[in-house]
């Protein structure tokens, strides 16, 4: 419950930045550099966070940074869901030597680490959130691809599917009137799973520069434009990664919820 | 049981050929001069570049070229790094047992810690030290890791001066690389302070590895105690409670076994993301393994390197993924096909 | 428990204990043996007569060489030190120089040194960058860029060898500044043996990349990005003498031949008094250095991490956020002093607009200088109106300045035809220097300046050795950098910034060549009369507001920050970190 309640007030604050937010994200303010948050004493109610080394106010930029980090995560999972299962059906339905090539070939490619694939995307078309969003994508396919299709390949086997088939149904058929609705659980289930991975990703790419740029206020970028003053100023450092942290939890508990619901489910 | 060997094997082959063909192909895709990229050498004048060309077969069909590259890899001619000039079989043998070090002392936490933690939050499950388990677990599993390693330089190095913050060990010690493995060889070496030099490099290893560690054994101790739960619900061991065998050996006989054998699939997966991991705190630690080399060769745009780092990654990172398979096909000839548990 | 029992625990608990301490002075007697320095990046190389960056000096000149002649720190004044004396002629063309004897060069693993330091050595490391016919002159390239910017080459008629110990070097024209460049750290003296051997071998390039001097350390060995580790010179000749030259005799600049000797013979007196590795300063003995290792960390928050843990023991070029965490902490000490230095914001005047003075008036006129001096440098630096910082004798106070003025600077921007929306590129350096501690953010705020005047800056920035090349190369539009002076003398900061002689030595990135410039400067080095070069300097001042290639934003103050436990640092004004006779006492 809670974690639904973290996570739809994360999803507020993405999709309703621009009206919540008192300062632009990128606009500088000489005068005001590394203003402690509000709950400090040198701090003032009209910089909640605080601002950073170059004046930007922190909560403006938090907020932002969650619309970004949140959105492109979302992005990616969607892109990926949509291409996995894709490949995955038409793995699930093919019969033979093929098959098993293909899906052991997608098995072992599967355990390359995210980071490498993304080094490698960003050596060939530069650095940028659109280019690491690309990498995190192909990242994630094999995932979907591989539970597609052994969800494809199980139901395959079960009756009313055999009966669908002796009834006269094309393969198209098939899969979007029987499998695609069983499916769907299984998608969520493994959406939520890949969102939380690809949110740490994104940030995980920003703060190494790999991905979003300064000064775009993405949550892993901030925490790397903090790192410089992180002794003077170390909410400039705790307050995106707890922003990053709650995101990750909100989603997994919302997670592990669905997942402990559909079992429940099953099982009975 | 030959049958199987072969068919991984053949797997194996296979797997590494397509990366080949991917390294290869990189030498194009990457901006830059092709023969620069794939050798690493920058020719000085027309007549070393015709001669490199000829030399790398550039002039003749793609085919040609890519056995030839192919050649040179198992051959251990790997070219040069942009950067340092220095031959890169050279820089990735120092590097990548590094990582690989890090990593299996993080995987070793994780295993000893995780497992029977795990074990004892799902025989208890729902109970309260199950709930206190389960939310450390998942907290900690949430935390992105390389906050947490900096939360962990805040505390313990700059706040109470614990431990050291950066590289394997103090530069006022020379140790000679023959493993790779720091602790390894520093008792093979002949330097006179050998236990100080131990703690040293002991001290060094504390954070990084604990930061890796960590959220390894919370992923750990997730699959372990689903597992559980998912063993303790089946038919078979409410039979053996209803025939009257103890809870010790209701565990010894039947949960251990059953449990464990899921989460080996998965170990594979926990491979991979302790690696991502691995090389993304490498950078906060200035630790000098494969993945700290692999960013600053992307910072600086070294091609060579870069081809050649994802190719030693990802043969690492697979060898070790076709491994766990091979040895859980083997343990469990009862799959068919296996599916791999979830979370 | 029995008595026995009690017994034996205690006896283990006082062994362990005893253990533990034994341990932990162990370990200090160990780590007092190695000094670690936080280095800002790569060197270039180890010759500093290539190169002028601060980073080749610190790597090299600072430890591995010695010089004729040597800044004293606090002074400023001229001190021999390879040289122990000089006699200047009375037209001030020819100088002699009395060599020191007993000077031996580095031992190493790769040289072995049959003689010691004589005057071959001197004439070796003068002719390589002045003769281009030379046989080592195109080695490693044949750039010399500070002595290409001073255009010393030119002025030197001969060097000649009087005999073993005396070398003798005339100039063609007077030049008051000749014996501060002397004192530089470019004028290092290398070791001819070592460069004959390598001639034979075919591999003359190793000098520069396995060098051989006569410093307090030797070189052992570079690993790019990661550190230099160096070795204590077991026969450093200042560590032979019982106390160095007094000032009374460097000021003395008619110093007879008599006295000189004598000099050496005091010198000579001092080799049995090093022994057992330790030092002989009175009464302690404290263990010797014996490692000195540059941990290279490009990240200044990271350098000051590790030495706020000790595992460096100094750090190099502390950003301004930093100074107050330092400041405060008890354990670390921070230095501070004026600095010879300035930085600022040079366009590249060959290319088109920028060759028009008042495109260039005008861009200076769209910058708030004030606010770059508060939010880069945290007013801990002077707002420059020249290129002389006030430590400098020639300072002028009352110089003009260029004022905040965007109204101007929009008028003369239509005026010289320059449309809104006009675009350039200004070059930050990834480092930090004294002179400028954050050149990118500085960027980002002039960028933000240039936006309100209708100018669209990009800022470039690449990895500090190709930055370099990429300026000489004269690909920029404007850049921001500085310089740090070299010696106490102001013709120290003109020639080398604006000289026409100094643009193909990189050292000129305005790329500003102008005749009467020139002559100014070359007037205001045919007289010893520090007023006549004053007056002169004013009128050079003048000349650069009104042609405005540059614009002087600050004069940095220069800090070193370094763990109490090191004793016998020294904050030179002239920059650079120096470890020789520095101590570590854990």
């Amino acid at each position: 419950m809670l974690g639904l309640i973290m996570l739809a007030l994360f999803v507020v604050c993405a999709l309703f930045a621009p009206i919540i937010t008192p300062y632009d994200a990128v606009e500088q303010n000489i005068d005001g550099l590394l203003i402690p948050p509000s709950w400090l004493a040198n701090g003032s109610i009209s910089h909640l966070f605080g601002t950073d080394a170059l004046g930007r106010d922190l909560f403006t930029r938090i907020i932002y940074g969650c619309r970004i980090t949140l959105g492109s995560a979302f992005i990616t999972v969607v892109l990926a869901m949509l291409v996995g299962v894709s490949l995955g059906t038409f793995a699930g339905m093919l019969r033979g030597v093929r098959s098993s090539i293909v899906n052991h070939l997608l098995d072992a490619l599967m355990a390359i680490p995210t980071l490498l694939i993304a080094i490698i995307i960003v050596a060939i078309l530069g650095t940028g959130l659109v280019n690491s969003m690309w990498a995190i994508t192909l990242a994630l396919i094999p995932q979907f691809v591989h539970h597609t299709r052994s969800f494809v390949r199980a139901e395959m086997k079960k009756e009313y599917i055999v009966a669908s088939k002796l009834d006269g149904a094309s393969r198209w058929q098939l899969f979007a009137h029987s499998i695609l609705p069983n499916m769907t659980e299984m998608l969520v289930v493994q959406g939520t799973l890949a969102l939380s991975i690809a949110v740490i990703d994104i940030s995980a790419l920003g703060f190494l520069n790999l991905g979003a740029q300064s000064p775009l206020p993405e949550l892993g970028v901030i925490l790397a434009d903090g790192l410089d003053v992180a002794y003077l100023a170390p909410w400039n450092v705790a307050v995106p990664g707890m922003a990053i942290f709650f995101m990750v939890l909100s989603i997994n508990i919302v997670g592990d919820g669905l997942r402990s619901a559909l079992r429940k489910r099953v099982s009975h | 049981m030959i049958q199987i060997l072969v068919r991984y094997c053949t797997l194996f082959i296979l797997t590494l050929l397509v990366l080949a063909i991917i390294s290869f192909s990189l030498a194009y895709l990457f901006p830059g001069d092709t023969l620069e990229n794939l050798t690493g050498l920058v020719p000085q004048n027309e007549i070393q570049r015709a001669a490199l060309e000829r030399q790398f077969k550039l002039d003749q069909p793609y085919i040609f070229q890519f056995f030839y590259y192919v050649g040179n890899l198992l051959t251990g001619d790997w070219g040069y790094s942009f950067t340092s000039g220095l031959p890169l079989r050279e820089e990735v043998g120092i590097a990548m047992p590094a990582t690989i070090e890090l990593a299996t002392y993080a995987m070793l936490m994780a295993l000893f810690i995780g497992i029977p933690l795990g074990y004892y939050a799902g025989i208890r499950s729902y109970s309260t030290s199950d709930h206190l388990i389960n939310s450390a677990s998942i907290t900690t599993y949430s935390f992105p890791v390389f906050w947490f390693a900096l939360l962990l330089i805040l505390v313990f190095s700059l706040q109470l001066d614990a431990a050291p913050l950066s590289g394997r060990i103090s530069l006022l010690y020379n140790i000679e690389p023959v493993s790779g493995f720091i602790l390894i060889d520093i008792l093979l070496s002949d330097v006179e302070n050998k236990t100080l030099a131990f703690k040293d490099a002991l001290s060094h290893l504390a954070l990084p590895t604990f930061a890796i560690g960590a959220i390894a054994t919370a992923s750990m101790i997730r699959i372990t105690r689903r597992s559980v739960i998912d063993v303790k619900h089946r038919p078979y061991i409410a039979a053996a409670i209803s025939r009257g065998l103890s809870s010790w050996q209701i565990f010894f006989r039947h949960i251990l076994r059953n449990a464990l054998l899921p989460i080996l699939p998965l170990m594979a997966i926990q491979i991979t993301t302790l690696i991502t991991n691995a090389m993304i705190v490498e950078t906060l630690f200035s630790w000098p393994g494969i993945g700290n080399w692999l960013i600053q060769a992307i910072y600086q745009r070294d091609y060579p390197a870069l081809r050649i780092g994802m190719m030693a990654v990802s043969t690492v990172v697979i060898t070790l993924t076709i491994l766990v398979d091979l040895f859980n096909r083997m343990i469990d000839p009862s799959r068919e096909k296996y599916e791999r548990a979830t979370v | 428990m029995s008595h026995g029992l009690v017994k034996r625990l205690s006896l283990c608990i006082c062994t362990a204990l005893l253990v533990a301490s034994c341990a932990k002075q162990n370990k200090q007697a160990f780590y007092n043996t190695g000094i670690i320095y936080c280095s800002e990046s790569n060197p270039v190389t180890f010759n500093p007569q290539l190169d002028t960056s601060s980073t080749t000096s610190d790597a090299s000149s600072h430890q591995l060489y010695d010089r004729l002649l040597d800044f004293d720190p606090e002074s400023g004044r001229i001190v021999p030190s390879l040289a122990s004396s000089w006699l200047v002629s009375d037209d001030g063309l020819t100088y002699a120089f009395q060599l020191r004897k007993d000077v031996w060069f580095h031992n190493t693993r790769y040289f072995t040194p049959t003689r010691n330091f004589n005057a071959d050595d001197v004439i070796f490391s003068i002719d390589r960058w002045r003769l281009r016919s030379h046989p080592y002159h195109y080695v490693s390239g044949g750039r010399y860029p500070y002595f290409e910017s001073i255009g010393l080459a030119q002025n030197i008629a001969s060097v000649e060898r009087v005999n073993g110990y005396r070398v003798e070097i005339t100039l063609k024209r007077r030049d008051s500044s000749f014996l501060a460049n002397l004192a530089t750290d470019f004028a290092v003296i290398l070791s001819e043996e070592y460069a004959n051997q390598l001639a034979q071998t075919g591999t003359p390039g190793k000098i520069d990349e396995l060098p051989v001097g006569t410093g307090p350390f030797k070189f052992d060995s570079y690993r790019k990005d990661h550190f230099i580790k160096f070795l204590r010179h077991d026969n450093y000749w200042r560590d032979q003498m019982e106390d160095g030259p007094t000032i009374d005799e460097a000021l003395s600049y008619n110093n007879t031949v008599e006295s000189a000797n004598q000099e050496v013979e005091n010198g000579q007196g001092g080799e049995d008094t090093v022994q057992d590795g330790t030092a002989q300063n009175g009464d302690e003995t404290r263990p010797v250095v014996e490692q000195l290792i540059f941990d290279i960390t490009p990240r200044s928050s990271l350098r000051l991490a590790k030495l706020m843990t000790g595992e460096c023991d100094a750090t190099a070029f502390p950003a301004q956020t930093e100074l107050e965490v330092i400041r405060a902490k008890e354990d670390l000490t921070l230095a501070e002093k004026p600095g010879l230095n300035i930085g600022f914001w040079a366009f590249n005047t060959q290319r088109p607009p920028f060759d028009n003075p008042d495109v260039r008036r005008a861009l200076a006129a769209a910058i708030d200088k004030n606010t770059l001096l508060e939010a880069v440098y945290f007013d801990s630096a002077t707002r420059a109106k020249t290129l002389l910082p006030a430590a400098s004798w020639a300072f002028q106070n009352d110089a003009d300045d260029t004022a905040y003025n965007p109204v101007l600077a929009r008028k003369l921007l239509a005026d010289a035809g320059v449309k809104a929306g006009f675009s350039m590129t200004i070059w930050a350096m990834p480092v930090e220097r004294s002179y400028n501690p954050n050149a990118t953010k500085m960027a980002e705020l002039i960028q933000r300046y240039l936006r309100d005047v209708g100018v669209e800056a990009t800022i470039v920035s690449y990895d500090w050795t190709t930055f370099r090349r990429h300026l000489q190369e004269g690909l920029h539009d404007s850049v921001l950098i500085g310089w740090s002076a070299d010696n106490g003398d102001p013709d120290n900061f003109y020639r080398p910034l604006l000289s026409c002689g100094a643009i193909p030595s990189g050292t000129n990135r305005a790329m500003w060549c102008s005749e009467d410039y020139d002559k100014l400067l070359n007037d205001a080095l045919q007289t010893d009369d520090i007023e006549e070069r004053t007056a002169i300097y004013r009128q050079v001042n003048r000349l650069l507001y009104e042609r405005l290639p540059l614009v002087p934003i600050a004069h940095a103050y220069r800090y070193q920050a370094y763990r109490n436990e090191l004793e016998g640092m020294t904050i030179n004004p002239f920059g650079g970190v120096r470890f020789g006779g520095v101590k570590k006492a854990l």
